[in-house]
């Protein structure tokens, strides 16, 4: 009951706030007569959501099949090569200088190459997706691996753990809240160079019907596109705040 | 040495004195870190021997290397290759001591992503029990322990004095026949300090095992022990081995005692002598520091 009204007390103020812009936003587009193919009202923007929910919807399941398969492989591989790397350390000596190195150029300088090797289908977005999340949660997992004091480690050690032991009872749960970051900023970053491959090249996928819209001219489908791009990934990140409380339960 | 620790032994080891070798044997451990021009000698020529079911207490001024010296009775860490420890008579080489002590380090170190319960039962699961035999073999002692009702519990919610509790159980939950204890009582109130004193004594009492305590209060070294080692300042070496004569069981008033007090007095001298030493070294150093 009480997280309830604790919830309903910040979204209110927020719900008031947009509420408010979208009045505004809408009041100003009138009253200044200014042209759609400039700036669309909000509620041109929602009738074209209707109107065109058809392609849009179509884009919608395509770019996030894109999105939740590269995540759901970036992720895997990031864990996996976090272990490796944490089981053996030599390995994170040579390896991590060239991921850091990596994870300092934005995903996107990759599409045209990835696009290149995958073709111009599905595959290709799920490749830079997965990419893009693999680095983020490899960097992230490692660090919350490494985070358990010598201590601890001595302690299970003590127990006759082994270094599997070790990893299971206190590095993976300790490294829980990085993998949960990890997971937040590669939702983020997969989502932007999926649509941005399909911009640059794809067959389907929001990227694809914004990229069509604006060769046409049509810049209510673009807004209607963007919006519906957002309210996408905003479910998404809701889903991924759910699962920071599954997985970090203590906090 | 070894015959001073059968001499003071626990009542269990006084009648078979002859057949039973002391349960743990230091002989010449010596702990340097580091090379040559900042070597720090952390323990030097610890000879020790304690007999089984033996309560015996370690003190000595902070950083004489007591938890080093922890360190490598329960294995993790190798004494360095001139001296040995013996487990009932057996030498130990580096790393097989892993698994056979309880070692309940200086800090709680419970996981806050498991209930109380599931801290207790750690050992339990690195041994391969299953999780519900591990926590219906918890539960039982949760009483004695003085923690019902907090099973379901997450560390956060407990008390510094409770979570020390916690530690414990696990540390007695894995069942090995020596326990190393260092400062366990460290960091609670006076008040809540001498009642998980007697609390321990009653526990070891019923449960029998050989325990080394570490600490750095007098009248708790003396209240536990039926040994009391004083360590001298680092390089940390055993400087005296005093036997505590008083009767079992102990309650409050024995430290009131003039038993109490004359022990206390032999003790007090050596072992501010060392702290003095521990505060003028650190001095010259800082002295050092500052004329370069
Ligand atoms: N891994 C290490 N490398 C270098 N020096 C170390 C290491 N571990 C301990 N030392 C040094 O050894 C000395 C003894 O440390 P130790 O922790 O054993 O002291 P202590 O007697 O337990 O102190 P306290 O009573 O404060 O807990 C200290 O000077 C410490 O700096
Ligand atoms: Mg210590």
């Amino acid at each position: 009951m009480a997280i309830r009204l604790n919830g309903l007390r910040t979204a209110l103020p927020v719900g008031l706030a947009l509420a408010g812009l979208l009045l505004a936003w809408e009041a100003a587009v009138r009253l200044f007569g200014v042209p759609a193919f400039v700036l669309p009202g909000p509620s041109g923007i929602l009738v074209t959501i209707a109107e065109k929910s058809n392609i849009l919807s179509a884009g919608l399941l395509v770019t996030l099949t894109e999105v939740a398969g590269g995540f759901a492989i970036g992720t895997f591989i990031g864990v996996a090569l976090a272990i490796v790397l944490v089981l053996v350390p030599p390995l994170e000596l040579m390896a991590i200088p060239l991921v850091i190195a990596i994870n300092s150029v934005p995903s996107v300088a990759f599409v045209p190459l990835v696009l290149l090797w995958f073709g111009l289908g599905m595959a290709s977005k799920i490749a830079l997706a997965a990419f893009a999340v693999a680095i983020v949660v490899l960097l992230n997992t490692l660090q919350g691996l490494k985070r358990p004091e010598s201590e601890a480690i001595n302690l299970l050690r003590s127990f006759g753990a082994s270094r599997f032991g070790i990893l299971f009872r206190l590095r993976l749960p300790a490294a829980m809240p990085f993998l949960v970051t990890g997971l937040r900023v590669g939702l983020a970053r997969s989502t932007i160079v999926v649509i941005v491959a399909e911009m640059m090249g794809g067959y389907g996928g929001l990227g694809q019907v914004i990229y069509q819209a604006t060769a046409m001219m049509d810049s209510l489908t673009v807004w209607a596109g963007v919006v519906v791009a957002s309210m996408a990934s905003l479910g998404l990140y809701g889903l991924l705040v759910a699962l920071d409380r599954k997985l970090v339960w203590w906090r | 040495m070894s015959s001073e620790g059968i001499q003071n032994g626990g009542m269990a080891a006084r009648s078979k004195a002859s057949v039973i070798p002391p349960h743990l044997q230091l002989v010449n451990v010596w702990k340097r870190f580091g090379s040559e021009p900042n070597r720090t000698v952390a323990v030097s020529n610890v000879d020790l021997s304690i007999a089984p079911g033996e309560f015996v207490t370690l003190i000595g001024p902070s950083g004489c290397g007591k938890s080093t010296l922890f360190n490598m009775i329960a294995g993790l860490l190798p004494p360095d290759s001139d001296g040995s420890i013996l487990l009932s008579g057996q030498p130990q080489p580096d790393g097989a001591l892993l698994g056979k002590i309880a070692f309940m380090p200086q800090k709680d170190l419970l996981f806050p992503w498991r209930t109380v319960l599931d801290n207790a039962t750690l050992a339990l699961e690195v041994e391969g029990m299953s999780r519900r035999k591990a926590r219906a073999k918890a539960e039982s002692l949760f009483p004695e322990f003085g923690l019902m009702g907090f099973e379901r519990h997450y560390p956060h919610e407990l008390s510094g004095g409770m979570r020390q509790r916690v530690a414990l159980m696990r540390t007695f939950l894995f069942e090995r026949d020596l326990i190393l204890l260092d400062e366990p009582f460290g960091a609670l109130d006076a008040l809540t300090r001498a009642m998980m004193q007697r609390w321990l004594l009653d526990i070891w009492e019923r449960h029998k095992r050989t325990v080394l305590f570490i600490t750095h209060d007098i009248d708790e070294a003396i209240f536990l022990g039926d040994k009391v080692m004083v360590m001298t300042a680092r390089p940390g070496t055993i400087k005296q081995t005093e036997t505590i004569a008083l009767p079992r069981p102990r309650d409050a008033s024995v430290i009131t005692s003039p038993d109490f007090m004359e022990i206390k007095r032999r003790l007090l001298a050596s072992v501010e002598e060392e702290s003095m030493k521990t505060f003028a070294l650190s001095r010259d150093a800082a002295d050092r520091k500052t004329m370069s």
